[in-house]
């Protein structure tokens, strides 16, 4: 017993006062945007199996997570949809593009909606689909956290920066949104084509455009923006290399809906 | 002389044990302290840091921290809406079932219902979430055609969450009463319902009070189960059915991504401080409701 | 029914039958409330085997996950589980239960031993989430670690400190007073009589203490998915190292769901909360069984 005490005793102190030299080994953490995870998920699995030594570990949370947990050095890349104008120490590193879309569940009957009209129903003035052309049915907001690049993207491009009605419900991350879009009758959502494509959800087009990779190079389609993989001062070693391969496999970037941005013909300031 | 030195090697160890389990000891206090006065550092910067009023705190529904409008109205009465239905289902429910198994259960029952309670116990918070998740919300979605999330689904999860809390603590505020009590009740021709609620209910209300602020303690805090099924939604229930949110889903939700030293970070710690400050006293409320008792 | 009713609101406690039949009816409700935890129960079970039996199969419970795509087992989850839980016990046994061993058989009634037992309790006491928060703030924030076993493992040390004590009290109380006076009377000090008198009279219910704390600590999610992390490597699923994200069977539940990228949601999630509630009848029926047998062999030779 007094054994056990001291030897615990000291095993805590010096846990306490030599973490450092005990955490390094050659892993690479990567957490944030769930509108990215997919394509740094699958480049995970593809990197990790082509370099057997590495270790690489990825999770969502939402872009603020990511720019924030990066920021904070508990993890080596921070995913996100956004910039990070407050954080200046950090190395953006822009790997794709992403489309987003709004999603609705089948039952509601509309297939477009005019900027107007999206952001009468995101804001509450209009509460049932059918003042937008679609059933009689009540119109369910489904929005992501504050933390949410995703969100910040609706916000900034297709809300023109008016806040959504908190009077919806909030889930974490793009999986849970279209799961929770699918079940709900008269839900309203917005995620990322990498969550979207694949859900068979009806993505509404908006001003007669549709959600397309095609609209989006173009510029047409307005709902888009760069994703980031920030790291803490610039990339060295393994995690450089990860953010090259995931910046440059179209293959992977093709599977999950991302564009690569050699094929984009216009810029974010064009949006 | 071998007698001497064994007695002073023994006395020795005795000073050596006693230094370590009082040290033991002084860790569970400075664990305490340290989170109290960590949390209460980090929490205050709301009001200290960023000039937000405690009123407007407390007392305002206008949650837009970044703008440093932290006013957690809604998760506060969020918070205590659900507790309160919990309570309000599996505190009379708890009690009744304590009460079963100090007065009425036959062996061969307490024998299946105890092991079943220590179960319920160990079911860890994230599978009662999955159960309301996939069972619950499309059962509530079905009955009242709404959304299924909301209050009365994590009430109805919550009461289950907290009946073995209530239970095992209200059986042993019954079992803990002299049995001269029920004697003389019963001596006097009263039967055992009327026993019951007349003699042991009021003797044990001391006991039953510690297993019900316990229970709240447990409703108030808990976490994963009540974010699968509440829908998180930043506004005043509507309704019994009606999605709305607690502080401590509100916390898991913004906090991963609250950036550092933000007004969001602060307003958040400032929500944990509270749950903190609640559970604390709950907690003196259960050494004065035990101090009654003695 | 009808009859009786009005009858009952005159004379209540007067005519014995009324009294006979409220008193059966009380019981009947009684009976009723305490079979519906049990039916409550049988009903989670039957419905978590239906929903999640189909599931459990070699390739689900040793299988490494998948990132993106369906069929992702839950091997070094599960790995991860117990690694935390063993971690955990290490650094939490030896404190909590000298803490417990001081309260019960050294410390005199008075302001010490009622400040640690306020701060036993009151850590008790504090939601979950906060002791996340705390733990994500000192080790991660603080400290520099990286989210892993070790800062989840030491947060969860504080969180059981307060059970683990209360185990080893209500453990120490079990051992009548006569064994520490006769074990004092022929000359042992305190510590000598603990250490060969009490312990050992008292370790079948402090090992059955620990093991059910152990239960709760394979179930625990809150706290870890702020300190030890959300996922794992595949290149190391089994990884002992300390500061490698070290996600748990219950974090993964949950995260699966929150985050649901995997096609197969539903699968994981359902066969998870199976293998969860196997794990906790395991720990239930495990710590009556060491229980059981440590008394059977220490009682037999101390008493």
């Amino acid at each position: 017993m007094t054994k056990n005490a001291a030897f615990a005793a000291i095993v805590l102190g010096l846990s306490l006062v030599a973490p450092t030299a005990v955490f390094a080994d050659s892993s690479i953490t990567a957490a944030g945007s769930t509108a990215l995870l997919p394509l740094v998920k699958d480049a995970a699995t593809a990197y990790q199996t082509a370099h057997p030594d590495v270790k690489i570990s990825v999770s969502g949370g939402g872009s603020g997570t990511g720019i924030n947990q990066v920021a904070a050095k508990a993890i080596d890349i921070g995913n996100s949809d956004i910039q990070a104008p407050t954080h200046p120490e950090l190395k953006d590193n822009k790997v794709a593009v992403i489309g987003f879309s709004v999603i609705v569940h089948p039952g509601v009957g509309v297939k477009n909606l005019t900027k107007k009209q999206i952001q009468d129903v995101f804001t509450g003035k209009v509460t049932n689909w059918k003042e937008v052309g679609g059933a009689d049915q009540k119109i369910v907001i489904v929005n992501r956290p504050r933390s949410s690049g995703t969100r910040a993207v609706f916000v900034s491009t297709l809300m023109a920066k008016q806040a959504p009605s908190e009077s919806g419900l909030t889930e974490d991350a793009t999986g849970t949104v279209i799961t929770t879009v699918k079940t709900t009758p008269g839900a309203v959502s917005y995620a990322a084509f990498s969550g979207t494509k694949a859900s068979g959800l009806p993505e509404l087009s908006v001003d007669g455009i549709a959600a397309t990779d095609e609209n989006v190079t173009t510029g047409k389609y307005p709902f888009w923006s760069y994703e980031h993989m920030f790291t803490n001062g610039p990339p060295t070693g393994d995690v450089s290399r990860f953010i090259a391969f995931v910046q440059s496999n179209s293959a992977l970037a093709k599977k999950n809906f991302f564009i690569l941005i050699r094929d984009m013909k216009v810029t974010e300031t064009d949006r | 002389m071998i007698a001497t030195g064994q007695a002073r090697r023994s006395h020795r160890n005795e000073a050596i044990a006693t230094w370590i389990l009082r040290s033991a000891s002084l860790f569970v206090i400075g664990a305490m302290a340290f989170l109290l006065v960590y949390l209460t550092f980090e929490g205050t910067k709301t009001f200290f840091v960023d000039g937000v009023s405690p009123f407007e705190f407390l007392f305002s529904t206008n949650y837009q921290p970044d703008m440093k409008h932290p006013g957690a109205l809604v998760f506060i009465v969020g918070s205590l809406a659900i507790t309160t239905f919990a309570i309000a289902v599996g505190g009379p429910f708890g009690i009744a079932v304590g009460v079963f198994l100090s007065e009425l259960a036959p062996k061969s029952m307490a024998g299946i219902l105890k092991p079943a309670i220590e179960v319920m116990v160990g079911v860890p918070s994230v599978v009662y979430g999955w159960i309301g998740l996939s069972l619950l919300v499309p059962l509530m979605r079905q009955i009242t055609g709404g959304v299924g999330f909301g209050l009365a689904s994590s009430g109805i999860v919550l009461a289950i969450m907290i009946l073995p809390t209530v239970i095992s603590l209200s059986e042993d505020a019954f079992r803990s009463l002299p049995g001269t009590l029920k004697e003389a009740s019963m001596a006097v021709g009263a039967t055992r319902w009327q026993t019951i609620v007349q003699v042991l209910l009021p003797a044990a209300s001391s006991g039953l009070t510690v297993a019900v602020i316990l229970g709240v303690a447990r409703a108030i805090g808990e976490t994963l189960a009540v974010q699968l099924v509440i829908g998180n939604a930043t506004i005043l229930p509507a309704g019994l059915f009606a999605p709305t949110a607690a502080l401590t889903t509100e916390i898991i939700t913004d906090m991963p991504g609250a950036a550092n030293n933000s007004p969001l970070e602060h307003a958040l710690f400032s929500m944990a401080l509270l749950l903190l400050l609640i559970a604390m006293v709950l907690i003196v409320f259960v050494r004065f409701a035990l101090r009654k008792r003695n | 029914m009808t009859t009786t009713a009005p009858t009952a609101k005159i004379a209540s406690s007067t005519s014995v039958k009324v009294r006979r039949f409220q008193d059966r009816l009380a019981t009947a409700i009684l009976w009723g409330m305490a079979s519906s935890i049990i039916v409550m129960l049988s009903i989670f079970v039957i419905y978590l085997v239906w929903i999640g039996a189909r599931y459990i199969t070699p390739d689900f419970l040793f299988g490494l996950p998948k990132e993106t795509e369906p069929g992702g087992g839950i091997g070094p989850e599960i790995f991860n589980s117990f690694y935390i839980l063993i971690l955990t016990m290490f650094f939490t046994i030896p404190i909590a239960v000298s803490a417990g061993i001081y309260l019960q058989e050294y410390a005199k009634p008075g302001r010490f031993r009622d400040i640690v037992q306020f701060s036993a309790e009151a850590l008790a006491t504090v939601p979950s989430i906060v002791m996340g928060l705390f733990g994500l703030l000192i080790f991660i924030y603080t400290l520099h670690w990286r989210f892993g076993a070790l800062a989840g493992a030491l947060t969860m040390t504080v969180v059981n400190l307060p059970s683990l004590m209360r185990v080893t009290q209500e453990a120490l109380n079990t051992v009548p007073n006569s064994l520490r006076e006769a074990s004092m009377g022929i000359g042992a000090t305190r510590w000598q009589t603990i250490l060969q008198t009490v312990l050992p009279s008292s370790i079948a219910p402090l090992t059955t203490g620990v093991v059910l704390v152990a239960g709760r600590i394979f179930g625990e999610t809150a706290v870890l998915i702020f300190t030890a992390g959300l996922s794992v490597s595949i290149n190391a699923p089994y990884d002992f190292s300390p500061g490698h994200t070290a996600e748990t069977l219950a974090v993964h539940t949950w995260y699966t769901h929150s985050e649901s990228i995997v096609p197969d949601v539903d699968r994981i999630g359902n066969g998870s909360a199976l293998v969860l509630l196997i794990m906790v009848f395991v720990f239930n029926v495990g710590a009556r069984l060491v229980g059981r047998a440590l008394s059977k062999r220490f009682t037999g030779k101390v008493a």
